[in-house]
């Protein structure tokens, strides 16, 4: 029997691993009173599921909408309208085919072209803040990477991205489930009509100037026939700029915080560079951004020998498949050497995260970067709080000291 | 017509089946949910290479089956 069972008691949002082991042990398919529904935390189970996708459904705003009242279903239309429109939220065949259209994008090799200039960034980055001994890396560093990155990818220019990032962290409210936030709905929904205001007159320009940037191929886009209407393209617009946000940003400093916590991998990683790629693996699989994901049931699913009725929602619990005994062996343990290192921190299956070849090279860049330049960083500060959420692992801040 | 030689790297694999959406007559996902090489020939090389790149992990590698010249990456 479990003392404690809330996702988001204070014990468990500072340490998720503990409460996560437990379940693991004793109820791998657990069933969560408090936040209503199943609890999967074993790597089997986990791949399963993300391996089911007909009987597991990714349809939040089908769900969602459930929730509401009619009043609300009204007042939040513009969200649910394209929320249920980002490849995140949706089941073949529409993500199938809109997931196919972004890939190219999206693959490590178009990605790889972007390393160099992703190394510039972080060097400018890190040059701003060098002479000054200090910083404070999630708002100095972690949030201006992965925006920046993105927002050139993408084709939107320099003196917009400030706006545009925090109009992306007000759509973010109503994911990251914070306790202390009764109006993240409708703040949400105002952070994404921010962001469709601005989408939209971008999209009618790279119609008439097409760039070399993102936001041009989708207009152009044309895959098997069919184009995305001007509404998937709004959509996708917006789900790209955000999707890398605050996921990357929690990336760079869990694995900033864990290098440094685990001296021993920071010399390791600072006499042979070349270990950044395994490095940002083994980071995202020990304290990855993302602790868990949503699926819902469509019909009855046996998972680790209970019954999922259809209808259930349930959480993917990729912090514990990672730290799955039964598939990493010594799970608890940093090693920035290990390998094979099969982590689902990106997920699994069709929806394996589409930007995480992106994120991963600005890990590989970031923390080669962090230890080549400040060999003797170290915490400035022992106390540590992450926001209260159950989807995100969110450092709040992170000072460092060198 | 060119033979190929496809190579799966299974401790790679997500099973994104981006590959058996790109070249359908070559891949196509085993009972594990990983991908699997039906037929190295069933798709024009074009579509092989294009499976192979967007794969999300560069799970997949092709070689030419006669002289062993790697094709991708």
């Amino acid at each position: 029997m479990l003392v404690q069972d809330d996702l988001l008691a204070p014990d468990v949002v500072r340490d998720p691993y503990g409460y996560f082991a437990r379940l693991r042990e004793t109820d791998p398919v657990h069933w969560n009173d408090r936040w209503g529904g199943w609890l999967v935390t074993r790597y089997d189970d986990v791949v399963r599921a993300f391996r089911d996708p007909e009987r597991l459904s990714s349809d939040r705003m089908a769900h969602f909408q459930q929730e509401l009242t009619e009043h609300d279903r009204e007042r939040l239309h513009v969200l649910i309208k394209y929320f249920s429109k980002w490849l995140v939220f949706t089941d073949p065949p529409y993500h199938t085919r809109v997931r196919m259209l972004v890939n190219k994008a999206f693959t490590p090799t178009s990605v790889e072209r972007l390393r160099p200039r992703v190394r510039q960034i972080v060097h400018e980055l890190l040059d701003a803040v060098e002479g000054r001994g200090h910083m404070e890396f999630v708002r100095e560093f972690a949030f201006h990477l992965p925006v920046i990155v993105i927002s050139e990818y993408l084709g939107v220019p320099p003196e917009d991205r400030e706006a545009v990032k925090e109009w992306s962290d007000e759509t973010s409210r109503i994911f990251f489930i914070r306790a202390d936030d009764p109006d993240r709905r409708e703040r949400s929904q105002a952070g994404l009509v921010k962001l469709l205001e601005y989408f939209e007159p971008l999209i009618h320009d790279r119609r008439r100037n097409p760039r070399d940037d993102l936001v041009s191929a989708l207009v152009q886009a044309e895959e098997r026939g069919d184009l995305l209407s001007h509404d998937e393209l709004l959509a996708t617009c917006t789900v790209l700029l955000f999707a890398g946000h605050e996921t990357t940003t929690n990336l760079l400093a869990n694995g900033l915080l864990a290098l440094l916590q685990h001296r021993d991998q920071w010399e390791l990683l600072r006499q042979d560079p070349s270990l950044n790629r395994s490095a940002t693996e083994e980071l995202l699989r020990y304290d990855g951004p993302v602790k868990a994901t949503f699926r819902w049931a469509k019909v009855d699913v046996e998972l680790g020998g209970k019954t999922v009725r259809a209808g259930d929602r349930m959480l993917l619990v990729l912090a514990s498949a990672n730290r799955d005994p039964e598939k990493f062996p010594d799970p608890d343990r940093v090693d920035i050497t290990r390998n094979p290192n099969p982590h689902v921190a990106f997920g699994h299956g069709i929806h394996v995260c589409l930007g995480a070849p992106m994120a991963r090279l600005e890990g590989q860049e970031a923390f080669a970067a962090l230890v080549q330049r400040f060999p003797h960083m170290r915490l400035a500060s022992d106390e540590l709080e992450y926001h209260p959420t159950i989807v995100s692992r969110a450092l709040a801040e992170l000072h460092v000291e060198w | 017509m060119r033979r190929l030689r496809i190579e799966v790297d299974y401790h790679r694999c997500v099973g994104s089946s981006i590959c058996v959406l790109t070249a359908p007559r070559t891949f196509a996902l085993n009972e594990q949910g990983q991908s699997a090489v039906l037929d190295p020939e069933g798709d024009p090389l074009e579509a092989v290479l294009e499976a192979a790149e967007g794969c999300p992990t560069m799970a997949i590698t092709v070689f030419d089956a006669d002289t062993g010249e790697q094709l991708f990456p």
